[in-house]
């Protein structure tokens, strides 16, 4: 019996996750820190092509769903750039195009590691306006979780689903515990355009009113199932003053800023989106909106993209202040959270 | 409880190789591991970090701002990190080792070995793993290789360095 308890990266436990979630097939361009995606997906021996760019890759995948293929892309950066080409396509016809986002620091080659700057890219990134499912994973647990999620979301709602991590996630060895993860069932990939057969199906309109048909029905059918796409961790938040709201392994990092910060006797809370495409805006509400909560802090290694998404989400009569940490393409560690918090307090005089 | 140690060298002088080791003989012995290698672009001749926390319980967060051990193995790797070297942190540093091991005929390549055993007696005494695991490890790695025997020593010189 194969122990369940492992010590792999994150990268190691994303193939994992495409191999258990049925995945055949990799379209990618190697690029850092998502290569070890692509090199792993190739030792794993499973069918793949390395296309000369990502802009390629993205259309590759695109063909390949149509004829039924369960399969995805990672990609990084300026990559992540090129890649919003195929996926704004997979958007407008609705395709089950699985990403996983592996941010690095920019703009343009930026660093090669880490950073949360690609937020908006990754939630909003194609042209025009199409829906697409966005989860970020803050553990090893969470990234083998969301992204069988997100292959099963994506094939089941035609949605393209995107994975974003970060190379701290991704080149992080931890240790992972499979069998307290339990059983996930598969959604099957089907054809869409079945073989042998002829379809019409026209990413381009003539009409206007053809395309305004088009993305009100796409927006309509991501709002009925936003709901139960959305997710969000709430810590501690329960009658908080100060509510922290970061995502990812940032997120990881507040969480543990909560508990040292609840030992100075400062009263704060946690809001981590885990999907920021549909954002858990409800249970975002009910909690800044509970009277205790005076400040609402986002903390992101980003100039404010996770705060643009929570400000425009958020129900416009909740009055909590905000205050903004933000350490564009830098790591966040807990004693730097606890600091800025309790800097926050003393400024406004409460303790 | 929870330990945090980085590791600090010339890219290519072992880094991550003992660090491989360390990790995987606390994984072992049932400890939660985290290890982020920060190698950015030293393969072109910067320094390499590696940071590695050590607990009993799940580790939420891979960095930290301040390591309890700081292993330096290169006066590069010194001068890259002088924001860590506090009076709370154990130092570990070539520098107050280099003659004593010229003076033993430690090859340089074999510098990181050296540490590894300095680590390793720590984590023994600590209870997080044996020398015995460290020791198999540390075969697995080099065992079939030519300077083995000259691996195997340094590691038992740094295990008794007084």
């Amino acid at each position: 019996m194969v122990n369940s308890r492992q010590f792999l990266t994150g990268s190691e436990v994303f193939v994992r996750a495409a191999i258990d979630s049925g995945a055949g097939f990799m379209f990618g361009y190697p690029i850092t820190p998502a290569s070890e995606i692509l090199s792993g997906w190739i030792n794993s021996g499973k069918k793949y092509l390395q296309t000369e760019d990502e802009i390629a890759a993205g259309f590759a995948l695109c063909g390949a769903v149509l004829g039924g293929e369960k399969a995805f892309t990672a990609t990084s950066g300026p990559g992540n750039i090129l890649m919003q080409d195929g996926l704004s396509m997979a958007e407008g016809m609705r395709l089950p195009f699985v990403m996983v986002a592996a941010q690095r620091g920019g703009p343009s080659s930026g660093t090669v590691i880490y950073s949360q700057q690609e937020v908006i890219l990754s939630c909003f990134g194609g042209n025009g306006e199409g829906m697409r499912f966005v989860y970020s994973p803050s553990n090893l647990s969470e990234l083998y979780k969301f992204t069988r999620k997100a292959f099963n979301d994506a094939w089941h709602y035609r949605f393209p689903a995107i994975i974003l991590t970060d190379g701290y996630l991704l080149k992080t060895k931890g240790v992972i515990d499979f069998a307290k993860i339990g059983e996930i069932k598969n959604i099957s990939p089907r054809a869409l355009v079945p073989k042998d057969s002829v379809v019409h199906w026209p990413n381009i309109y003539t009409f206007e009113e053809e395309l305004y048909q088009e993305i009100k029905l796409a927006k309509d059918d991501f709002e009925k199932v936003a709901e139960d796409i959305a997710d969000c961790e709430s810590y501690q938040t329960d009658k908080a003053d100060i509510l922290l709201v970061a995502h990812g392994i940032v997120g990881a990092a507040a969480k543990e800023a909560v508990d040292e910060l609840r030992k100075k006797g400062i009263n704060a809370g946690l809001f981590r989106p885990i999907t920021l495409r549909p954002l858990a805006r409800k249970k975002l509400d009910k909690i800044a909106g509970q009277e205790s909560v005076k400040k609402i802090v986002v903390v992101e290694s980003s100039l404010g993209q996770l705060a643009r998404i929570i400000r425009d989400q958020i129900a416009p009569e909740i009055c909590a202040e905000f205050a903004y940490m933000q350490y564009p393409g830098l790591g966040i560690e807990t004693e730097a959270i606890v600091d800025f918090v309790a800097g926050l307090r003393v400024v406004s005089g409460e303790i | 409880m929870l330990i945090k140690i980085l590791i600090a060298g010339d890219g290519g002088q072992g880094v991550q190789t003992i660090s491989d080791i360390i990790c995987q003989a606390a994984f072992e012995n049932g400890f939660f591991v985290n290890h982020i290698p920060n190698y950015g672009l030293e393969q072109r001749g910067g320094v390499s970090l590696s940071y590695i926390t050590i607990g009993d319980k799940e580790i939420t967060y891979p960095k930290f701002s301040m390591p309890d051990i700081l292993v330096v193995l290169s006066k590069q790797a010194d001068n890259r990190t002088k924001q860590y070297q506090k009076e709370s942190v154990k130092m570990l540093n070539i520098e107050d080792y280099k003659k004593d091991l010229e003076k033993q005929s430690v090859k340089p390549q074999n510098y990181n070995i050296f540490f590894l055993g300095l680590l390793a007696k720590i984590l023994v005494e600590k209870k997080i793993c044996g020398e015995d695991c460290v020791l198999k490890l540390l075969e697995k790695k080099f065992g079939k290789k030519e300077n083995w025997e000259e691996k195997k020593n340094v590691f038992e010189l740094s295990l008794n360095y007084v």
